[in-house]
């Protein structure tokens, strides 16, 4: 029997505001432990939450960002669970009444399809704070730390839409992208500001029944997370070849052993309204004043992209895969270069030399108008590909213009028929075989010559000039 | 003294200048005063020192108010079992006694000590720095001889707080005091709380009738048929939102810790099992009940509550305010059980319900019971208290 998956994810978003969710603490749970504390999120008697306004924001422009209908009423309650990571014994979060429905995301499918993958809904909550198991001597001691305890999340929960770990792959790089875009994460699954947990059922092609699900908990990069589907879903389908019912429970991925295994599930109860936190009430005003707020989206700007400069579905959707990337393009090109040189020295070269060191491209010393300036000698033959290339090397090194460079360094372009004329004569002397073969109207004998002469002028030769100085000289076309 | 006092200020004195300067005020240890025990009468709680001042606290400081100390109380304030409240106002040792009344005890604790007792209307008064039980349901309650002083003190601690985001944005009404019209004003008997007493507690209750009827008050029978469902309706959604509330009570960061738990769950099960008394244990494992495995019911709980609310504020269109009583004398005094406690409060839960202002008159002189109770809309605390003070000044002028 053929099987499909039936795949939906819950994402924490941990959104990147100031402030912790309820209280003024600073929302950095990397300092040292417990140093962001307040009686509020250490959940002190008689202490009252404060909500932030800031991650109301933070959270709105995320759920607008995704496409999703921002609710005019949401409402937080006390969901009840009983882990020492949570000492008040329940979390605040809008378990009812969310902030958000609907929304999706569109991929592309293994088919090449565009497919469009739902968000049920999206809700705020608080963190919880973070567990340290170590030993004292021989004892084990569980330590806690209540820097992350309050820290602003959103959960994001998806349909069941998603059918092969690939989706949920690409979902998730997207989701990356868009949540970036507008500025409330970092989205990071290595450094846990994005957390993803699956749920995963199989069912025989084509039919449309909800078997049990399967909750796959600690994956820790997109990679992993589309590992722990694809092993999960082999798992499932065994057992039920093999007879065995799925039953509902939650597994943790295991990296190293590339596998999924069962966990004990922590006490959940139900949720109870807390009339100490404000119902949430939001015009319609407001909530267009939010969307006003929004950058143009990645995929917005990607179609625009096609439409203004020319380029292709998959180059502009590369380029727009980071906000910063995509920024740093149209800069270039409002400096009068022409689309598509930028796109290629922006992808191939400048992307992989700040890899290279480690920079990234807010914080290089290549700006925009700096990198324009070298696109712009180039494409007026003034130097070629090669110097160009090691002209951006030095750009890195020293703060002076790329023409300084160019010309203390003498990688201007040779292009005077005069100098060229020289080099083709002992070139041509050198190889009779290969002028014999361009006689013979052989085209890459042509190449092979053009790269001589190259080589032959240390790189500085106008390639375009040689191959027309060499037509010329052989009667072939240019 | 040290069988009413939890907590004795040594220094009383040091208050500011105000319009409460002098006004000496006692409170229970369930109100955060920084570096005072705030306990709220639970082991759950043991040597937990309060960090800050409460709201209330704060703008009574600045007020003028001199804090005397705090009053031995119940368990979390949940019911009268083993507080004093009332004992300052007895011993003289303070002019007002602050009582958080989660199901009526600032009213039945006026009603033992013979003076007024008041529960503000809900979200009138913050509750930051308030160690919490029932949230939705509890509320500042304030007991005095004089329903001026408690006046006074609204003047200064109602209105809007950046502690507490459950207050609306709203300014606090005006307490200054205002002349009360009898003639123009309609007080409703409800047929089902009286109908519910016994027959001594009727007979009392008819006094206070007459009494505001001689005063000139216009008397009539109004009618709530789903009255009885408000001990229900309070038992359900309380004892929920107390379960879920004490989870933070979990002797990890203060409190007293049982010893011998084999893991966090066996530490967690032993302290939580030592730290809570038996009547409060019994009214958090009622919570968890009903969380986890009648959690529809809680739901019908919740949607009785708005009907019921609603059914109140219907009742305003056909009497300005209502007469209750306050006690039933075949009430238990001092209820050692869950029923018996609910059974104690069955006059007064209402209020706590529906959020109401209540406010507890004692009886006058020679009349039979201690009191009753008389209830307004909600945010018309000041026309309430002014009513009371047209009430009690009646007497004093010896009329009828
Ligand atoms: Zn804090």
């Amino acid at each position: 029997m053929e099987f499909e998956a039936v795949i939906g994810l819950e994402i924490h978003v941990e959104l990147n505001g100031t402030t912790k969710m309820f209280c003024d603490c600073p929302n950095r749970p990397g300092d040292e432990p417990n140093a962001n504390t307040c009686p509020i999120c250490l959940w002190f008697p008689g202490a009252m939450p404060r909500f932030s306004q800031e991650a109301l924001e933070k959270a709105v422009l995320l759920c607008l960002g995704l496409g999703a209908e921002i609710q005019p009423r949401s409402v937080f309650d006390q969901k009840v669970y009983y882990y020492p990571d949570l000492p008040k014994g329940y979390q605040l979060s809008q378990a009812h009444l969310p902030l958000s429905r609907g929304g999706g995301i569109e991929i592309t499918d293994g088919s090449g399809q565009r497919k469009k993958l739902r968000i049920h809904h999206i809700h705020m909550e608080e963190d919880v704070a973070k567990l340290m198991h170590e030993m004292e001597g021989r004892t084990p001691i569980s330590l806690i730390d209540f820097n992350r305890a309050g820290s602003p999340l959103v959960e994001i929960v998806t349909e069941p839409d998603f059918r092969a770990p690939e989706e949920a792959m690409e979902f998730l790089k997207a989701l990356r992208t868009q949540v970036r875009y507008v500025g409330s994460s970092e989205c990071s699954m290595e450094n846990g500001t994005m957390r993803v947990d699956a749920n995963i059922s199989v069912r025989p092609q084509g039919t449309s029944q909800m078997n049990t699900k399967v909750e796959v908990k600690n994956m820790n990069s997109i990679r992993h997370v589309g590992d722990a589907i694809a092993y999960e879903i082999r798992r499932q389908c065994a057992a039920v070849q093999a007879g065995e019912a799925v039953v509902l429970h939650t597994r943790l991925w295991d990296p190293d052993q590339k596998a999924t295994v069962p966990m004990r599930a922590k006490f959940e109860g139900p949720c109870v309204p807390d009339p100490a936190v404000p119902v949430i009430e939001l015009s319609r005003e407001w909530i267009e004043a939010m969307r006003a707020r929004l950058p143009e989206m990645p995929s917005v700007r990607a179609d625009r992209f096609v439409r203004e400069h020319g380029l292709t579905a998959e180059e502009a959707a590369f380029l727009n895969a980071d906000p910063e990337v995509a920024g740093y393009f149209e800069s270039v090109v409002r400096e009068g270069i022409a689309p598509r040189t930028a796109m290629h020295w922006v992808t191939t070269q400048l992307m992989p030399a700040l890899r290279e060191r480690q920079l990234e491209l807010g914080g290089s010393p290549i700006a925009p108008a700096r990198f324009a300036v070298l696109l712009r000698m180039l494409s007026r033959d003034e130097i070629n590909a090669n110097a160009a290339r090691e002209v951006l090397a030095h750009m890195f090194d020293s703060a002076e213009s790329p023409e300084v460079i160019v010309g203390a360094r003498g990688f201007q372009q040779v292009s005077d028929p005069g100098a060229l004329d020289s080099l083709i004569s002992q070139v041509c002397e050198a190889h009779p075989a290969a002028v014999a073969d361009v006689r013979a109207g052989q085209g890459k004998a042509m190449g092979f010559l053009i790269g001589q002469v190259m080589q032959a002028s240390g790189g500085k030769a106008n390639p375009k000039k040689i191959r027309e100085l060499l037509a010329q000289k052989f009667g072939a076309k240019a | 003294m040290d069988s009413i006092c939890h907590y004795r200020n040594s220094e009383p004195a040091a208050s500011g200048d105000g319009p409460l300067r002098g006004l000496r005020v006692a409170l229970q240890p369930n109100f955060s005063v920084a570096g005072w025990p705030a306990e709220a009468g639970s082991k759950a709680l043991a040597q937990f020192t309060a960090l800050e001042d409460a709201t209330i606290v704060r703008r009574l400081r600045r007020a003028g108010a001199v804090l005397w100390g705090s009053t031995r109380m119940s368990e979390f304030g949940f019911g009268l079992r083993g507080s004093q409240a009332g004992g300052a106002l007895l011993e003289r040792a303070a002019d007002v006694e602050l009582v958080l009344d989660l199901m009526g005890e600032s009213r039945a604790a006026a009603s033992r000590a013979g003076v007024c007792g008041f529960k503000p209307s809900y979200g009138l008064v913050s509750r930051c720095g308030l160690v919490d039980l029932i949230p939705s349901m509890e509320c500042c309650g304030l007991l005095s001889r004089s329903l001026a002083q408690i006046r006074e003190i609204l003047k200064v601690v109602a209105g809007p707080d950046e502690g507490d985001f459950s207050l609306p944005d709203e300014k606090a009404p005006d307490f200054s005091s205002q002349a009360i019209d009898p003639s123009r004003i309609r007080i409703g008997v409800l047929r089902e709380a009286r109908e519910a007493l016994s027959a001594g507690a009727q007979a009392s209750l008819q006094a206070s009738v007459d009494e505001l009827a001689r005063a000139g008050f216009s008397m009539v029978e109004v009618s709530l048929p789903e009255h009885g469902l408000f001990p229900v309706v309070h038992r359900i959604a309380g004892s929920v939102e107390a379960s879920s509330c004490a989870g933070r009570y979990d002797s990890v960061r203060y409190g007293a810790r049982a010893p011998g738990g084999k893991n966090w769950n066996g530490m967690y099960i032993r302290t939580r099992g030592a730290a809570f008394g038996a009547l409060l244990k019994s009214y958090l494992i009622q919570g968890a009940f009903f969380q986890f495995d009648r959690y529809g019911a809680f739901e019908d709980a919740c949607r009785i509550r708005a009907r019921l609310v609603a059914g109140m504020e219907r009742l305003a269109a056909e009497a300005d305010f209502l007469l209750l009583p306050a006690v039933d004398g075949a009430a238990p005094e001092a209820p050692a059980t869950l029923a018996e406690t609910y059974a104690q409060f069955a006059p007064t839960l209402f209020a706590n319900v529906t959020g109401q202002p209540a406010l507890f008159l004692p009886a006058r002189p020679g009349a039979p019971g201690a009191g009753f109770q008389l209830a307004g809309p909600r945010r018309s605390d000041p026309r309430l208290i002014a009513l009371g003070e047209h009430v009690l000044k009646g007497r004093k002028g010896g009329g009828q």
